[in-house]
């Protein structure tokens, strides 16, 4: 897993897609100016994210969706310890458990 | 809108990390000049013991009047300005002093858009008031030690024998008594009480510290002749021994706290997986920082970092207030004061207060052990605090790998999310960037040393270091103690220990109570006992000459 992240095989370009992931208080929100998406769970965002892109996904073997996160969600007496919550990036189609 | 990290070199302008590295190394930079014949910071105001007046035979040598009680440090270690920074008095230099940071460090809360004009006023007070508790506690009742008795001829008479630690446990005292009984005034003052901000430029400046430790012995031990050269490399060993067993000791304190403290929160008190994950990064690496690195990394709400960061920061001053006293009077004891400095490194969780803790710790440990031998062993100040630096440096430093490591392991085994990557860019997002500031001071300084200094060895080379010297004292001594006392008070003011109570921690608080107490603090002590006994702080009392402050 490590080796796949540090190292990741050559294959054709991927098309990557920006969006800004953050967290509600309740729900796990993506947005970009195309969408406004939320979800309970990270998993349910992530499909969710996937259907939005669905038009995309016909056109291309795979898709990166980049998630940087809102940092703002952190308060601001927290953020001179850390200020960085988390980035993630999704490749869709997901794989299907 | 939305503030999110995507290149490199996000948050250069507008993080309190940032600005710590460009304060630092700008004061830092001045300091160098003197290698070049220009001293600008000479001015910076330092105190002294004090009393109201002279008792009848003694002179103002360690201990002098309260209209003596602070100095431009130029005046006594400028080669090139004495006369000038004599001439500035006690007002002058506070003022000078006040007027330098007050637009450094205005600049940087600009960059940071705090609101400057709230930040202004309430640095203004807090700057004041530190000096005024700085004044304070250097009366000769709280801080004078048996050695500065006897150099400035006073009668036998009972002090504290404290030292610089007496107004560090004031400011802090001041700072809580704001925080916890003013709160209309510690809300005020919150725009510029900012510990974490002072007190990683304060570590900044220890970099000086750590790379002038050599030049220092060295130059004391000039006396000597060739034996000030060993000194002189002997110090240089030291520091990185302490840099090396401060990594050491990290990764093992990092294997062997981390599952514990997950164990303990997950068989003894039920938490969530996600919480204990979060609470045993917070309680068994470095706190607040791992708490958010963590959560991001196991993916948890971030309510749950927040919640344990609001714990961990009033845990930490606890930890200030009782484990340095603790420490030098319990265990480990005087008898193995590096192995002390380390264990608080890695046993307090946030960098103000593990610095101030080492830097308390400093203070108690040197005056108890002068005091115990009656000034026979006296050590050189500041290897304790670097001791307790240097774990929490490397502490720091592993947390973006951890995190990383944490999240791959997280994504991909435990919770199994599809098709979830983990950028490797998180490292950086999550390196402490202070250090690079610290280290790069340390370098420098140890660069001139071995370099154009000849480490002490040919006249040249120790005319080179006494002009180091004379910017690096400034900065080590006089600028790094007071962001550290800007630092203890700051810390004070923002802690509410009322958020303790009020707050639905639950179990959170005693998982933290349980594990902090008997499982982290002995653990931390073995293992820094195990790589770090045996280092021994050179005695300056056994050099002519040698007891120079």
């Amino acid at each position: 897993m490590v080796f796949r992240t540090l190292f990741r095989p050559k294959q054709r370009p991927t098309t990557t897609i920006d969006m800004t992931l953050s967290h509600d208080g309740a729900n796990w929100t993506a947005s970009n100016d195309s969408v406004h998406l939320r979800a309970e769970s990270l998993e349910a965002l992530d499909r969710l994210v996937e259907q939005s892109l669905h038009d995309e996904l016909a056109d291309h073997d795979r898709l990166d969706v980049f998630m940087a996160f809102d940092n703002e969600v952190i308060p601001q007496w927290i953020r001179p310890y850390m200020n960085h919550y988390f980035n993630r990036i999704i490749e869709l189609p997901l794989r299907r458990k | 809108m939305a503030k999110t990290q995507r290149a490199w070199y996000s948050g250069m302008l507008t993080t309190e990390d940032w600005w710590a590295v460009w304060l630092g190394l700008f004061f830092f930079g001045l300091g160098l000049l003197t290698l070049a014949g220009v001293d600008l910071v000479g001015w910076v105001a330092y105190p002294k013991k004090w009393v109201f007046s002279l008792p009848d035979g003694a002179i103002a040598k360690k201990i002098v009047t309260m209209d003596k009680s602070f100095y431009a440090l130029g005046g006594k270690y400028s080669q090139t300005a004495k006369d000038t920074y004599k001439a500035l008095g006690p007002i002058g230099s506070i003022l000078i002093t006040y007027l330098v940071f007050t637009v450094a460090t205005t600049i940087g809360a600009y960059f940071q858009k705090w609101d400057v004009k709230k930040y202004l006023a309430g640095w203004t007070i807090i700057f004041f008031l530190t000096y005024l508790v700085w004044f304070i506690g250097h009366h000769a009742f709280f801080s004078a030690s048996v050695v500065d008795l006897k150099k400035s001829h006073f009668p036998d008479m009972f002090t504290l024998s404290l030292g610089g630690g007496a107004s560090f446990i004031l400011a802090l005292i001041v700072g809580l008594i704001i925080g916890n009984f003013f709160k209309p005034l510690a809300n005020y003052l919150s725009t510029a009480a900012k510990p974490e901000w002072f007190i990683k430029t304060a570590i900044v400046f220890l970099g000086v510290k750590v790379g002038y430790l050599p030049i220092k012995a060295v130059l004391i031990g000039s006396k000597l002749g060739a034996k000030g050269s060993q000194i002189g490399h002997e110090m240089a060993n030291l520091t990185f021994d302490l840099f090396v067993a401060g990594a050491a000791a990290t990764i093992v304190a990092y294997l062997i706290f981390w599952p514990g403290v997950y164990t303990i929160s997950r068989l003894m008190f039920k938490l969530p997986r996600k919480t204990a994950a979060v609470l045993a990064s917070a309680i068994s690496i470095c706190g607040v920082s791992a708490a958010v690195a963590t959560g991001g990394a196991v993916r948890a709400r971030p309510i749950v970092s927040i919640m344990v960061s609001a714990l961990v920061v009033v845990y930490a001053v606890i930890e200030l207030v009782i484990l340095p006293g603790v420490f030098t009077h319990v265990w480990p004891g005087t008898s193995d004061p590096i192995v002390a400095g380390a264990a608080m490194g890695m046993a307090v969780k946030t960098d103000g207060a593990d610095a101030a803790a080492g830097e308390l710790l400093d203070e108690f440990m040197r005056q108890k052990v002068e005091k115990e031998s009656g000034g026979k062993i006296v050590w050189m100040e500041g290897v304790i605090t670097t001791s307790a630096v240097m774990t929490k440096i490397w502490i720091d430093m592993f947390i973006g790998l951890w995190a990383f490591i944490l999240a791959l392991f997280w994504v991909y085994k435990i919770e199994k999310h599809e098709g979830d990557r983990v950028p490797f860019s998180e490292v950086w997002f999550r390196f402490p960037k202070f250090v690079l500031g610290y280290f790069a001071a340390w370098f420098i300084y140890l660069g001139i040393f071995f370099g154009p200094g000849q480490a002490g060895g040919t006249p040249e080379g120790v005319s080179i270091l006494k002009a180091a010297k004379a910017g690096a004292v400034p900065v080590e001594k006089g600028f790094r103690k007071l962001f550290f006392m800007l630092t203890f008070m700051s810390l004070g003011i923002i802690t509410d220990f009322r958020k303790l109570a009020e707050a639905q921690f639950g179990k959170m608080v005693w998982v933290y109570f349980v594990a902090l107490v008997f499982y982290i603090i002995p653990v931390a002590i073995v293992i820094a006992y195990l790589f770090h006994h045996g280092m021994t702080i050179p005695n300056m009392a056994a050099i002519p000459g040698g007891v120079i402050n």
